[in-house]
């Protein structure tokens, strides 16, 4: 299963294709390490699972001419260098020549990009060292006394290489590290009538660089919250003010992005264009929200878009007032837009001017969601929903705090962010969905207060 | 009916691989496997824009060393013989330089023969491929029937039809009551993909080969959504119902552009049988998942040691990869196959036995730390990922009812159809359900109303694990609408995903009867 053919002949051949219009190759190397921790029977940190990963993929995304000018054809596949060159490449071809979409070029290649950290220089030069290092830190943290126990730990680090070539003869190298780490701690209390009632926390936190992995901390967050777990009261059915944090946030923001896209416009889908208003009639803080493909260790930080244009800051609502349209070449062309804009980066939203501690005070009742079960979102209808597994209700008639769990909270961003109030500090939030390239990054409002949101109970 | 064949260029993987075992062995104690998977997917789509093919494959070898302590994994797409036996040398000295942690119990093992094998009680899919005098060297394969060979569609056909789908819908949307320009979004597509596995360790070299289809219909009016799927694993005869179902999409998009806010609170549900899987997988399907037992974070570990009652006895739910006829069809159910991804063959679990917990599902190392069967639970997103406890197929068992008899017994209430999402609470015991469609129920029919969540979007239905299977009133036969007794063998499974831990997207099928709850959240 030698090589057959290079990169060189794939690009070449594509090249001087006469039914191949233009072409995105993909070459891509991931490696990873994985370790899988729980306590073995007498407490002992023991490593269940302990991995290590290859990846290797050359992907292209083609484009064919087809009679109608105004069209173009477009297929995307995984090339083997194992298997002759032609057949792939003929199959690919043909498959397209089948497809239409409205034709569209790809961008005059840049010639300046910016530089940009994606990667943290300590896990790119020792991978195992950084595993090791980390499975102290794990091993130090559940070490530690505390009032819950612990039950298990995962630990993942990558390192991915992506060199993008396009047809107009850019080619763009760019390096990026991920970190993830899990922490599962229990607590159980023997209850009035003898039974034993037990529950959990599991915490989780993704990262690019290590300086922003605290796993003394996401140990102990995750001990504490177990603790809370079994002193909670069951949530009562009412409209409340509800705080939610920067996972959340991120969430919902990043479904407004969706309605502020290029693509949007063109399938006909919920857009809300240049002009508008992004939270109709508000009486809340009023949100400056912008994508910014250059935050320093964000989980989407690059240079150019999966089309060969180059990121760079884009504000896309001032003042809840929605200012530019994130679209990629494609959909640029497609909308008339002056040029393509930014459609990746840190979706970055201004802080506001409460403090958690002036939220949490903001009415008589105030429910703090410390976990969803599942946060489902419709990023089409602004909606979302969830079990409540934790919570803190404020109470500031009685000066009491609360720990609650259960009943369904549902929510609409339209609605519910009416009377919105931003906290006056700013954090990152970085999440990836399993082998999805492209990650989720938040830089905003550690905490927000929404209002009238229904829980069900 | 025809089996998909292995496919023939693994051939000379397969028959390497054999020696790499003795270097995954090379130190007393240790059990060393292989497992090899390609998954070739072609995703065509059409929608009212653009039509589109997606040519994915994913190929690459886990190599496997237990030591009697940890799972160690090695995960390579580099597979030339000579890159491979580097690999796994470079792997059993990076496995022979790890000790195991201080504290650490041994829990060796030893493979499984043939002939062991066949003692368990295998479904007859399985039985009929597994040559009578199989050993060590005998190349097993399992392939999955099919009726029409998916592999020799066009993409020229797959196209015209997923086109012929997208203006059969435009066409019959005026029937639907939606005005030209209601119907924002229509896409049509088709997903497939031939899955290739080989798992070979001492005791045996066994590889299976799937065919899995689905179609999927979107239909939009701005923010509002109704869809249909139809699939399973076979041939292209698995999706042949999807046009029929074009009507019945636009009809519940008309109804759903209307729906009104549902007042959150108590209500009694009748849930259809994608909702009852949704549950039964929450349920305890999770928190049945011997990992997460191991961890020490699941109740139904504790639960099933104390013998604890946590339901009536409608509440019976099973997980079974070895679904091959899925309620009256003749087809392989979503999360079926012959074999997991650690090389256990399939077999039907009760997990849930009237309300009473049975031993849960597992993986290799969480049958050892939990001293339970193994079971054909090991899986994983793709070669590239860990193996976890994963549910199959998990569904409740089916009762003696008629959906007719259902509905008059629900009187007034609602039903639930059409799942969107779940979550699993495996200490807690909380559990969501997400309900896409609601309908108004008065005196057991139909009032014609619609509604959505209180904030207008999926009804949740939450509460307690034990109170909702305790609230289990009746269920349905599997061939609801008919009142002799059922033919089929298993309830219907439908088409689904699975997350764990929050990640780790594998396929899962999820199914049941119709059920009847006495009284259920929904918010």
């Amino acid at each position: 299963m030698a090589h057959l053919w290079t990169l060189d002949q794939l690009k070449s051949t594509l090249d001087n294709h006469p039914q191949v219009k233009g072409w995105i190759v993909n070459e891509e190397t991931i490696q990873r390490r994985e370790r899988y921790f729980l306590a073995e029977k007498g407490g002992a940190l023991v490593i269940d699972q302990d991995r290590e990963v290859e990846v290797n993929n050359l992907s292209a995304r083609l484009f064919v001419k087809l009679d109608d000018a105004s069209r173009q054809g477009e297929v995307s596949k995984k090339f083997f260098y194992s298997l002759p060159l032609a057949p792939q490449l003929d199959s690919a071809i043909a498959a397209g020549l089948q497809t239409s979409h409205q034709a569209w070029p790809l961008p005059t290649a840049a010639t300046e990009l910016p530089s940009v950290q994606s990667a943290d220089p300590a896990i790119v030069e020792d991978l195992e060292g950084s595993v090791s290092r980390l499975t102290q830190d794990i091993a130090t943290a559940v070490a530690t006394p505390r009032d819950a126990r612990f039950d298990s730990a995962e630990l993942f680090l990558s390192i991915h290489r992506l060199t993008k070539h396009l047809s107009n003869g850019l080619i763009h190298r760019s390096l990026s590290t991920r970190i993830y780490v899990e922490a599962a701690y229990s607590c159980s209390k023997q209850l009035a009538d003898g039974s034993v009632f037990s529950d959990e926390y599991l915490d989780t936190r993704w990262s690019v660089r290590l300086a922003d992995v605290d796993v003394a901390g996401l140990f102990e967050q995750a001990a504490n919250h177990a603790r809370y777990a079994v002193e909670v009261s069951k949530t009562e059915a009412g409209r409340y003010p509800v705080i939610i944090h920067a996972d959340v946030l991120a969430t919902l923001f990043h479904d407004q992005i969706s309605q502020l896209s290029g693509s949007n416009a063109y399938h006909q889908l919920p857009f809300v264009a240049v002009g508008d208003a992004l939270i109709k009639s508000t009486e809340g803080d009023l949100i400056s929200l912008a994508l910014d493909p250059q935050q320093p260790f964000g989980a989407d930080t690059v240079a150019i878009s999966g089309q060969g244009v180059p990121q760079a800051l884009l504000p896309l609502v001032e003042q809840n007032r929605v200012v530019a349209t994130a679209a990629d070449q494609q959909f640029a062309h497609y909308l008339n837009l002056p040029a393509p804009t930014t459609v990746r980066g840190t979706v970055t939203v201004a802080g506001g001017r409460h403090s958690y501690a002036s939220l949490t005070k903001a009415a008589p009742q105030v429910l703090e969601i410390l976990q969803f079960s599942g946060l489902f979102t419709d990023a089409n209808s602004g909606t979302f929903g969830s079990e409540i597994r934790l919570a803190r209700l404020h109470d500031n008639i009685n000066g009491t705090v609360r720990y609650l769990k259960g009943g369904s909270l549902g929510g609409a961003v339209q609605e519910n962010f009416k009377g919105l109030k931003l906290s006056d500090v700013c954090v990152r939030h970085s999440h990836f969905d399993g082998n999805n390239p492209v990650g989720q990054a938040y830089f905003g409002p550690e905490c927000a207060l929404l209002t009238e949101v229904s829980v069900a109970a | 009916m025809a089996r998909a064949p292995f496919s023939t260029d693994l051939h000379p993987l397969r028959q390497f691989l054999p020696s790499l075992l003795p270097v995954l062995e090379a130190q007393p104690g240790w059990y060393g496997s292989v497992y090899l998977e390609r998954k070739t997917k072609l995703t065509h789509t059409v929608n009212l824009r653009q039509s589109n093919i997606n040519d994915e494959v994913s190929l690459g070898v886990v190599l496997r060393i237990y030591d009697g302590y940890t799972l160690f994994e090695q995960s390579s797409d580099q597979l030339e013989p000579e890159a491979l036996l580097q690999l796994a040398q470079r792997f059993a000295g990076r496995v022979a330089a790890t000790p195991p942690a201080a504290g650490a119990i041994a829990r060796p093992y030893a493979p499984v023969s043939w002939s062991e094998r066949l003692q368990l009680p295998l479904d007859d899919e399985i039985r009929v491929q597994i040559p009578a005098d199989a050993n060590a060297a005998t190349e097993v394969h399992f392939g999955i029937r099919c009726e029409q060979d998916p592999t020799r569609l066009s993409n020229e056909a797959i196209l015209g039809r997923l086109k012929a789908i997208v203006e059969r819908t435009k066409a019959l949307a005026p029937d639907a009551g939606l005005a030209e320009g209601d119907l924002s979004f229509v896409q049509a597509q088709q997903r497939y993909a031939i899955e290739d596995a080989l798992f070979i360790d001492r005791a045996v070299n066994m590889s299976q080969t799937l065919y899995r289809i689905a179609t999927v219909l979107v239909t939009m009016s701005g923010p509002h959504r109704a869809h249909s799927v139809v699939g399973g694993l076979g041939g292209q005869e698995v999706t042949a119902g999807l046009e029929d179902k074009i009507a019945g999409t636009l009809a519940d998009l008309a109804a759903v552009r209307q729906a009104e806010l549902l007042t959150p609170g108590q209500y009694r549900v009748l849930i259809g049988p994608s909702i009852a899987g949704v549950l039964a997988h929450e349920a305890f399907g999770h928190s049945q998942e011997g990992d997460t037992c191991a961890r020490g974070r699941s109740k139904a570990w504790d639960l099933f040691q104390s013998g604890e009652i946590v339901g009536n006895q409608h509440a019976t739910i099973l997980n079974n990869p070895a679904i091959f006829k899925n309620g009256d069809e003749d087809f392989a159910a979503w999360g079926s196959y012959f074999f997991d991804e650690e090389g256990w063959l399939a077999q039907e679990q009760v997990l849930l036995e009237a309300g009473q917990l049975r031993a849960p599902m597992t993986n290799l190392t969480s049958a050892l730390r939990l001293g339970v069967p193994r079971s054909a639970n090991g899986k994983r997103e793709s070669w590239a990922n860990g193996v976890y406890t994963r549910q199959t197929n998990t569904y409740f068992s089916a009762g003696d009812a008629t959906l007719a008899e259902l509905m008059q017994q629900l009187g007034d209430g609602f039903v639930a159809t059409q799942p969107a999402g779940g979550m699993e609470d495996p200490k807690g015991m909380g559990i969501q359900v997400g309900i896409q469609f609601l309908q108004e129920v008065r005196d057991g029919k139909f009032t014609g109303r619609v509604f959505r969540g209180p904030a207008g979007g999926d009804v949740q239905l939450t509460g307690y694990t034990p109170d909702l299977l305790n609230a289990i009133v009746a269920k349905s036969k599997i061939e609801y609408t008919r009142s002799d007794a059922d033919e089929a063998v298993h309830p219907q499974n439908k088409v689904g995903g699975c997350g764990k831990y929050h990640k780790e997207i594998v396929h899962a099928g999820s199914g049941g009867p119709y059920m009847l709850l006495a009284q259920a959240t929904l918010g």
